[in-house]
Order: C-alpha cells, then structure tokens, then sequence
C-alpha cells in the first residue's frame, strides 16, 4: 500500500470519529427517565456546577467535603416532596441542560428564565427573581450605569460576565455600551479579575453580590440592580409527567411558606421574593429560525473565532520552538548548574496539565502585580507548554547527530556556539521536522482549552451559539468542517516536509 | 613546527600515552605507524586539543598547550592553525561540497562569501572535484568525500595538517585518490602528521616515520630504517 492510500485511510478514521463525536452530541431522546423511573430509583438526580458559587450552589469553607447553597437545600425539598432523595450531579454551568436525560433528571443552579431555554427545554414555573447588579472596586472611574456609555480612561470599559448568563446575553444585546464583554466559568475569578484590576466592573445577579460582599470589601455595587428575571428548573422535553410533578411540588413550597423560610435563613429577601415570585409571567419560548437563517448569522461568527483559533496557533508554536530548542541547547551544552534548572522546567510544564499552567497565567500573576490580556497570556501558556515538548524531541535530534559533527566543527576553529548554530543544529532539526510538524498540528487542536481563561476560540464559539441556538447538531457538523478546513493543510504541509528530507537525501550527483 | 614533550594521557585509569617526546620541522611529512591500539588517535587528537593530557607539554604552530583543560578561545586560535582529516570523513550532510568548504572559513575568519566561494571551488580543484561543487556529501562517494574534507581543511590555511588514517574506511582506488592528493600537498611543502598502515605511502611521502606502541615511542627514524622489512 503506497504512503498515500495509507494517509486516505487515517483520514477516514478520523471522519468516523467525528460522525461518532456528532452523534454522542445530539441531545439524548428518548432516553429520559420519566417520573416512574425517578420513583422507583429513589433518587431525583440534580445537575449543577459548585465551580459557580454561592449562594447557589457552593463547597462548604468549613466542611470542603460538603456542598452547601440554597438551591442545594431547595432540592432536598423537591424530593422529599417526590418521596424521593436528591443526588447531586456536577456538570460545567452552560453545559448542565446537555445533562438532562443522560446523566441528569432536572438542572436547579440558577438558570434564568429566557425563550431559548423554554424553546429546546421544559422550564418549570419561577422558584426566585433576581436582578443584575453592576460590580466595580471602590476607587473606579466607573460610578454610575450611564458611565457606562462612554469609554474609560483605558478605553471600552471590560466588563465579566458568567458564560452563558443573562448577564452576558443583557451585555452583548447592548450595543449603545462602549464595552468589552468577558465571559467566565466561575463567579469568584470573575469579582477577583475586577479586585485585580483585570477587569473594570462585573455584571450579575444581585444575590452573588450580596454573597460576596463582605469578602470584596474594596468592590462596590454601581447603580441599582436592573434587567430582573426569574430562575427556573429545567428538566428534558419529553419527560412531561417529572415536570409536572416538580412544577407542583414547587407549587407547594411556595404556597405553604417553606420556600420563603428557606429564602429568609439565606437572608435572600423572603418576603420580597414571594411577592415577585406572585406576580412572575411564563416567558413565551422562542421561534425556531431556519437553518439557512442560523448559517447565515453563526457563519461570520465561526469564521472570526476560527481566525482566533489561527492567531493562537501560529503566534504560540514558532514561540514554542524558540524557547524548546533553547532549553534543548542548554541541557546538553549549557553550563551545569543551568542544566537541573531546565530541566526542572520541562518536568514541570510536561507534569502538569496545560489548563492549570493558564489559569496560574491568567488569574495568578495579577495577584503578583502582572495582570496579562487573554489572549498574552493563551499564547505564552501554549508557547511555554508545547516548548517543553518541543525541547526534548529537539534534545533527541541533537543526540542523533553524530558526535564526528561536532569534532568536525571544533577542528576548523568554530566555537561551540558557532558549532551549534551551523552545524548541530540544522541537522537536528532536519531530523526532527516530522513529528514538529506533527506537533503543530496537536497544539492547533490545544487551543480549545484557552477557553477556560475567557478566549473565545472556535470551540468555544461552537459551544456558546449551539447553547443559544438549540442547534447542537448541525453547527458542530459546521464546526468540525471549519477545523478539518484549517488542519488539512497543516497535515499536507507536514507530508511535503516528510517527502522534501526524503527526496533530498536521495538526490542524484548534480 | 611541532615539539611534543613527555607526554602522558591517563584514560580511566590506564596511561594510553607515555612519556611521548617527538619534533616535527616545518614542511616535514612525519607518518604515525603502530599496532591499533597503541595510542595514534589520542596523540593526534592531543595535537588540536580535542583530548587533554595529564602531563607534558605540546607547542603547535607557535601555539602553547598545557597539561589539563585548555581555555576554550586558547584552543579556537590553534584549531585556526591546525587542520585535520578524520577516518570518517566527517562532512556536514546538510551542506553541499562548496559549502563544506566555505563554512568556516566565512563564520570564523569573516571571508566575503564570494572570495570565500571563489577560493573553494579552487580548492576543489585542486582535489579533483570541482564538477561536484554542489552535490550533497551523500551523493558522493567515500574517496571524493574525504577529498572534499581535506578541501574542507585547507580552506582555512592550517599551517599543520594531521590526518587520522585518512584511507582506512576506504577501498584501494579511493586510497589510491586520495594519497594522490596528500602526497601532492606534502610536495608542496604541507607540514603534516599522518596516521596509517600504508607503508607504501610512508616510504613515498615520509620524512620521518613514529612507531607508537602501547603508548611509547617506540623507534623514530627515516621510512627506509623503520619499515625495513615490514611487508605491504
Ligand atoms: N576515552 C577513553 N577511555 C578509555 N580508554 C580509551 C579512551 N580513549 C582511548 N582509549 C584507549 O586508549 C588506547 C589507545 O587508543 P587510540 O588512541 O584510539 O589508539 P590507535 O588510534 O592507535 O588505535 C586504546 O586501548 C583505547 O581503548
Ligand atoms: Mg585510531
């Protein structure tokens, strides 16, 4: 079999796997556990994610073994009413709706009622309202909502949202606000971006505020709380007879009183809540658009993402092969005592998983008085990363490189250095173009992690607009055809370099 | 030229060279002969310091070196002066033959590129090879390699040359190609130390043959005495 049939084939595994991956991402129909089932189980399964924050859904200080909130105790009451005990589910925040009917009966983690959801999930009847609330530190040049209008001191104003929020829908619906909307997976790094100057202000509800008042003491609310909502528990389509149990359930709550009691022990307004929770009118769900209508409007959108996808890529790997040939040099021709030290960095960034190596980027080095854009601190994370990797193969293609080279070198007068750079050097990375190549591809891929540290990339722009959308399925076929667009080539490229030194080393005397 | 002065090199634990004394005068062929083994390689490799002596003293093209480690700018400015064809050949395969021979001269002695290029087709030239000035050290074959790396050598004017049995991994008419061209250079008055079991060429070339055995000098003397009866 030639070396091209073998390479068609790899391709096509490739395109099973992303058929399979389509599949498993379509939401589960059909599979839900009906209210029979939650019966007989004992168990109404519950998703939320702890990473949110309180008062919702939290780890206890006290007792980290512990989850505490008081929609942790709301689910205890919701099953007790069903007869039933309440199993928590950790899930990511904008993905928990993805849980149901898979790994999940019912999300309770602060989703607020809007026409999306109620269009791609049943929404059960309010269980409490909130309101957004502005968030800047007490010395901001930002003192009111209509600052906001205007840009700041260091240009539009960057604003953190929870990803997925209404907060984040509120911000990017508001085109008349000179701001940059920045999305977060946790409610604490987002008061801390704000705390570290990372950030000039935070919008969301304004019961996490409250929360976390007394440990933001340099944060203030600017503005009264505005854009007010409801949450709402989300349980699978086609489970009618759980949702109807639940909505009454809650129904009970609210008219005995226990809900206010719970909302009065979290100093959450009881009495208040009640009244707004009276009064709260069902949200219409939303039409669905058409597909060519959805292309039309995600397309640009994928396409802008994709160019971030591309920017990270081709700005962090040249970075990576710098810094890893260096390390390379200096272990095997450096000084001593640099050697262990480098050494020590290669451990650590290959032993330790690159989501953490950003966030420590990201939300540590402002605590140290280095605050980095987002997008700084992606490419340095990825660069520093993938140098690690990069140095040893580069350390192998040195010691491939026969050790007559270097006498060869040496014997002609060259330094070490001038040895190195003409001569050991552009024969170890001949050696090593493959699987370099092979490797541009991978971080090509890694990028999608940068996410976690409010880039949005491609992957993160899928998962947003399939969210917002509910069409899970059809912008992932868009998606996946976006990154085969953008790693064919590279894996063409990488061929043509396998070929290239090939050919080379067989060329005729000319 | 060349003084060597009781010279000893210990490799783990053994002494490989011993009291190793010898002189070679300016534009003087002088041939390394002995059973392998004997310490060839390491005293030739103790000429251009790529190997350290534990006691003695060598004085080289007018350079000085010690016993111990050598200062690396020390041993940069006596490998200037100080040639040497390896039995490997050694060339760079990432380079084609012109540029074998211009690369040091241009980064160490900052020859312009073009008198760099022009002197080393010269060069080639004068091995025979100048048709494969632009051919890959693979696509040559082993006699036209080591061509290119003596070429390669005397492109920075070394005023020694030291050849580590420079035909050894060859067959005898590539030998025969290149002795051609090592005797042309000794004629034409290339001071030069030889490493090799070619007797014929040390009775065509060798102004003083070295026997080295078990690290000792053994004999020195004319071609004629010292190979007297050893067969080839
Ligand atoms: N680095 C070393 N460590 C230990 N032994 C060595 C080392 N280098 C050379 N020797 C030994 O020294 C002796 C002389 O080697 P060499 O100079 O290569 O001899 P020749 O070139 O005459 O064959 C050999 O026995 C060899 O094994
Ligand atoms: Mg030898």
């Amino acid at each position: 079999m030639t070396a091209a049939r073998l390479g068609e084939r790899r391709h096509w595994r490739g395109w099973l796997a992303a058929v399979a991956w389509l599949l498993a991402a379509v939401p589960g129909t059909g599979l839900a556990a009906e209210l029979d089932e939650v019966l007989a189980r004992g168990e109404l399964v519950w998703a939320a994610d702890q990473e949110g924050g309180g008062p919702h859904v939290y780890v206890d200080p006290e007792n980290p073994t512990r989850l505490t909130g008081f929609e942790v105790e709301l689910a205890a009451m919701l099953a007790a009413e069903l007869g039933v005990k309440a199993r928590f589910q950790q899930g990511q925040w904008d993905r928990l709706p993805l849980l149901l009917g898979r790994a999940a009966d019912c999300v309770i983690n602060g989703f607020e009622s809007t026409p999306e959801r109620a269009r791609d999930w049943h929404c059960s009847r309010p269980y409490f309202a909130y309101a957004l609330q502005l968030v800047a530190r007490r010395d901001s040049a930002l003192d009111s909502l209509d600052a906001l209008a205007k840009e700041g001191p260091r240009g539009p104003w960057r604003v953190g949202v929870l990803t997925g929020s209404a907060a984040e829908i509120e911000m990017r619906r508001r085109s008349d606000l000179a701001v940059e909307v920045v999305g977060y997976d946790g409610t604490v790094d987002c008061l801390e971006q704000v705390r570290g100057r990372v950030l000039d202000a935070v919008l969301m509800d304004d019961c996490i505020v409250s929360f976390n008042a007394d440990r933001f003491g340099e944060l203030r609310g600017v503005g009264r709380p505005f854009a007010g909502g409801t949450y709402t528990i989300l349980t699978a389509p086609d489970t009618p007879r759980l949702s109807k149990a639940i909505d009454d359930a809650l129904g009970r709550l609210i008219t005995d009183g226990r809900l206010k009691a719970l909302y009065d022990r979290w100093d959450l307004a009881g009495r208040q809540q009640m009244l707004l929770l009276r009064d709260a009118t069902e949200v219409p769900p939303a039409r669905r658009g058409s597909l060519a209508d959805l292309i039309r409007g995600a397309l640009p959108l994928l396409l802008r993402s994709a160019g971030m996808t591309i920017l990270l890529s081709v700005a962090s790997f040249p970075l990576a092969i710098i810094i890893g040939l260096a390390v390379a040099v200096g272990r095997l021709h450096g000084p001593a005592w640099l050697r262990p030290l480098l050494a020590g960095y290669v451990e650590i960034l290959r032993g330790t998983p690159l989501m953490l190596q950003l966030y420590a980027l990201f939300f540590l080095l402002p605590k140290a008085g280095l605050a980095l854009p987002a997008i700084v601190a992606a490419i340095l994370g990825l660069a520093m990363n993938y140098s690690a990797y990069e140095s040893e193969i580069y350390r192998a293609g040195l010691k491939a490189v026969p050790v007559g080279q270097f006498e060869a070198a040496l014997a002609l007068g060259m330094t070490k250095w001038q040895s190195l750079r003409h001569v050991l050097v552009p024969q170890a990375v001949r050696i090593v173009m493959p699987p370099v190549t092979s490797d541009f591809i991978a971080l090509f891929k890694d990028t999608s992690v940068c996410s976690a540290i409010t880039v949005i990339e491609l992957t993160k722009r899928y998962s947003v607009l399939a969210l917002s959308t509910g069409r899970i399925a059809e912008l992932a076929i868009v998606t996946a055809l976006l990154y085969l667009a953008m790693s064919w080539p590279l894996s063409l490229l990488s061929r043509w370099f396998e070929r290239r030194l090939e050919r080379r080393s067989e060329r005729a005397p000319g | 030229m060349i003084e060597v002065d009781s010279l000893a090199a210990i490799r783990s634990g053994n002494r490989i060279l011993d009291a190793v004394t010898l002189t070679v005068a300016e534009g003087t062929v002088t041939t390394l002969v002995g059973p392998s083994g004997g310490g060839k390689s390491t005293l030739l490799r103790c000429l251009n310091g790529l190997e350290t002596f534990a006691e003695g003293r060598v004085t080289i093209a007018g350079h000085k070196l010690v016993a111990g480690e050598h200062p690396p700018r020390a041993l940069e400015r006596v490998r200037r002066d100080v040639g040497m064809v390896f039995q490997g050949f050694n060339l760079f395969p990432h380079l084609s033959a012109i540029d074998n021979v211009t690369l040091a001269p241009r980064i160490v002695r900052g020859v312009p590129p073009a008198e760099a290029r022009s002197r080393g087709l010269d060069l080639l030239e004068r091995v025979g090879l100048s048709r494969f000035a632009e051919a890959r050290p693979a696509t040559l074959s082993g006699g036209q390699q080591q061509r290119v790396a003596i070429a390669r050598s005397l492109a920075m004017e070394p005023r020694v040359m030291l050849f580590d049995e420079p035909t050894s991994a060859l067959d005898p008419q590539m030998s025969a190609e290149v002795l051609d061209v090592i005797v042309e250079l000794a004629r034409g008055g290339q001071t030069m130390v030889v490493v090799t079991h070619d007797h014929d060429f040390a009775r065509r070339a060798a102004t003083q043959v070295v026997e080295l055995v078990a690290g000792k000098v053994h004999r020195t003397g004319p071609a004629a005495e010292i190979l007297a009866g050893a067969g080839h």
